[in-house]
């Protein structure tokens, strides 16, 4: 007797019973689709995050003074030698100035916003950056030190609510009472994505030489700190490691500290994995439900069939013949289910994209797969004891079965 | 010529219980048995005498405690549960007294069910079944199901499905046992066309007349052959 011909009498038998087998069936579905879309969402949230976090931040590496206790962080500025050092590195070096400076927002109510000196044509280096309206300053601009500025989305909002802030004066105040007039030439376009937020803040940036001419704590020649916009083929970890190990060389261990966007998004990643691991855990569960359903199901099957079996022992099959016919109809009704459940998820998922725009859909072969084998798995996990007391019964007491 | 059914002093001893408790029930006291091929045999006797423990020991669903039971020459003692399905299915046909044709297949269905165990290619299984309905003449009901047919008309059914076995031995417990005495003469009459046809029978019945069909009755009591355990 092959394989096939215990396959259709299992889906006969199945179909005998359509109710009862649909209602066993359901609870496979129901841990099958589970465990599926938990992954699935799990895959699509991880690449949802990949994604938005590029558009933010893109693939770069971050160079900064260690806060050392008892120093100050200019006691280990950034100097234009370090710059030259890293030439050669599959990077775009973009050196960076940061201030905290106050503007008023009504007369006598100052607030403080964030003044970040940068190179002209910012843009062009860091491709994160996008310019909405009017245009960044240029290089030319930016070495001369003018007096102009471009400012965040936010900062747009917070300077000149309701209004059009290109072309207008930006008044900034110094701690120290120092003032800072610029010309806005241009506004960002705000931060996609839902980790957007991140990248939201209240920032004017401004040329490189026109922060050192004003700032009373920042000297010329030094920066607060780099940004490493890395190329296309550039490898983020080697990169960085690179940069560690010139940095280390230069001024010695521990004096500065070097990120990667892609460990941060490592980070994440491995929170996503958690999450999925710990509801797929879940969903797992009602798989095994679902199984002890099966074998219930299965149990009542044996009971209700002891007739046939002693017939079919009578006719001439073996105990083992019994124990494969149950089994593979335990394995059948359980694949189905997986199919089914798979079917729902991809549904699901399908629905999910369409309805968030931060998931990518993502259903992998190999989820399929996996989640087909399972669902046959526990078919015949919990298919064995049910076709173990078939393949068992003694054929005259079947026969005699009322 | 080998007798087809041989035995000597089987016994069958059934136990239940354990240590001082134990029970035992003596089912056969020494069954001396001889079937030749081509006869037709009615084992008779008083319920409780061990009729249906020594038709299933003649069908090897059951194994004798001790004695010797030789099928068709060949001893069974030793087999295992595999190699005595396999001699069941090519050499024991069973009708039974409720028919026991499973409901969802259908008559011709029913009838190929035991060649599926022997592994034959489902076309070849169907024509067999169909042929041998046709022998025993149905060959106008191949796609009923059970529940459509009369209650003779199901134990032909049963008995095309004994008989495409090609048996050495039709074992047939109380095939009348569930019939109107009308189905019940066709069902005689078929098994004494069958046993013209040179095939042997076994029958259990506790009813004279229709052990009166058979060439030569066998009675049993009190786990023993009293009467006609030789030809």
């Amino acid at each position: 007797m092959n394989p096939l011909e215990n396959l259709r009498m299992a889906f006969e038998s199945l179909w005998a019973n359509k109710l009862r087998s649909f209602l066993a069936l359901l609870g496979i579905v129901i841990g099958v689709f589970s465990v599926t879309a938990m992954v699935s969402l799990g895959q699509m949230a991880t690449a949802g995050i990949t994604q938005d976090l590029e558009a933010i931040a893109g693939r770069s590496i971050f160079v900064q003074p260690n806060f050392n206790e008892g120093h100050d962080f200019s006691t280990a500025p950034i100097r234009e030698e370090d710059l030259r050092s890293l030439e050669g590195l599959p990077a775009v070096v973009i050196p960076q100035l940061f201030g905290n400076l106050q503007y008023e927002a009504r007369p006598g109510e100052r607030r403080s916003i964030q003044l970040q000196g940068t190179p002209g044509d910012l843009p062009r280096l860091d491709p994160t950056f996008k310019i909405a309206r009017g245009r960044y300053f240029t290089e030319a601009e930016a070495r001369g030190g003018l007096a102009v500025a471009v400012l965040s989305d936010r900062a747009a909002k917070d300077l000149f609510p309701g209004r059009e802030a290109v072309g207008q004066v930006v008044r900034l105040f110094y701690p120290g009472g120092g003032r800072l007039e610029l010309t806005v030439v241009g506004v960002l376009a705000p931060p996609a994505g839902i980790f957007g937020g991140l990248g939201a803040a209240a920032t004017v940036y401004a040329p490189i030489p026109l922060v050192w001419n004003t700032s009373p704590t920042a000297r010329r020649g030094e920066y607060a700190f780099l940004v490493l916009s890395l190329k296309k083929e550039a490898d983020a970890a080697q990169v960085k490691r690179q940069v560690e190990r010139i940095f280390e060389a230069r001024h010695g261990k521990g004096r500065y500290q070097i990120t990667s966007t892609e460990s941060f998004q490592d980070t994440l990643r491995s929170i996503t994995r958690i999450l999925q691991v710990l509801l797929g855990g879940i969903a797992g569960l009602s798989l095994l439900v679902g199984g002890i359903g099966i074998m219930n199901i299965m149990l009542v099957s044996v009971t209700e069939r002891t007739r046939e079996i002693g017939l079919r022992k009578a006719l001439g099959a073996t105990s083992s013949q019994i124990r494969q016919q149950f089994l593979i109809e335990a394995v059948v009704l359980t694949l189905l289910g997986g199919v089914l459940g798979v079917a729902l998820a991809a549904g699901l998922l399908l629905l999910v994209t369409l309805a968030v725009p931060f998931f990518v859909y993502i259903l992998s072969p190999i989820t399929v797969l996996l989640a087909l084998a399972v669902s046959a798995l526990v078919g015949l996990f919990f298919g064995v004891w049910p076709a173990a007391r078939a393949a068992a019964l003694n054929p005259i007491e079947a026969l005699r079965y009322e | 010529m080998v007798p087809v059914v041989e035995m000597q002093g089987v016994t069958k001893v059934y136990r239940s219980g354990s240590g001082a408790r134990t029970v035992e029930v003596r089912a056969l006291a020494g069954v001396d048995l001889t079937i030749q091929k081509g006869e037709f045999v009615a084992l008779m006797g008083p319920s409780g005498s061990g009729k249906s423990t020594l038709m299933h020991i003649i069908g090897l669903l059951d194994t004798p405690t001790e004695g010797e039971y030789r099928l068709g020459g060949n001893s069974v003692r030793g087999l295992s549960e595999a190699q005595l399905a396999r001699i069941r299915n090519r050499r024991i046909g069973f009708v039974f007294q409720a028919f026991f044709l499973l409901p969802r297949l259908t008559a011709l269905q029913n009838v190929a069910l035991p060649l599926v165990y022997r592994g034959l290619p489902p076309a070849l299984r169907l024509e067999r079944a169909r042929r041998t309905l046709e022998a025993v003449g149905l060959g106008d009901r191949l796609d009923h199901l059970p529940a459509e047919l009369s209650g003779g008309q199901k134990q032909r059914v049963a008995i095309a499905r004994a008989l495409v076995q090609e048996p050495d031995l039709l074992l047939a417990d109380e095939p009348t046992g569930n019939l109107d005495s009308r189905s019940s003469e066709e069902i005689l009459a078929l098994f004494e066309s069958l046993h013209q046809q040179g095939k042997t029978i076994l029958m259990v019945t506790h009813e004279p007349d229709v052990a009166a069909r058979a060439q030569r009755i066998v009675r049993l009591r009190d786990g023993r052959v009293v009467e006609g355990g030789r030809p």
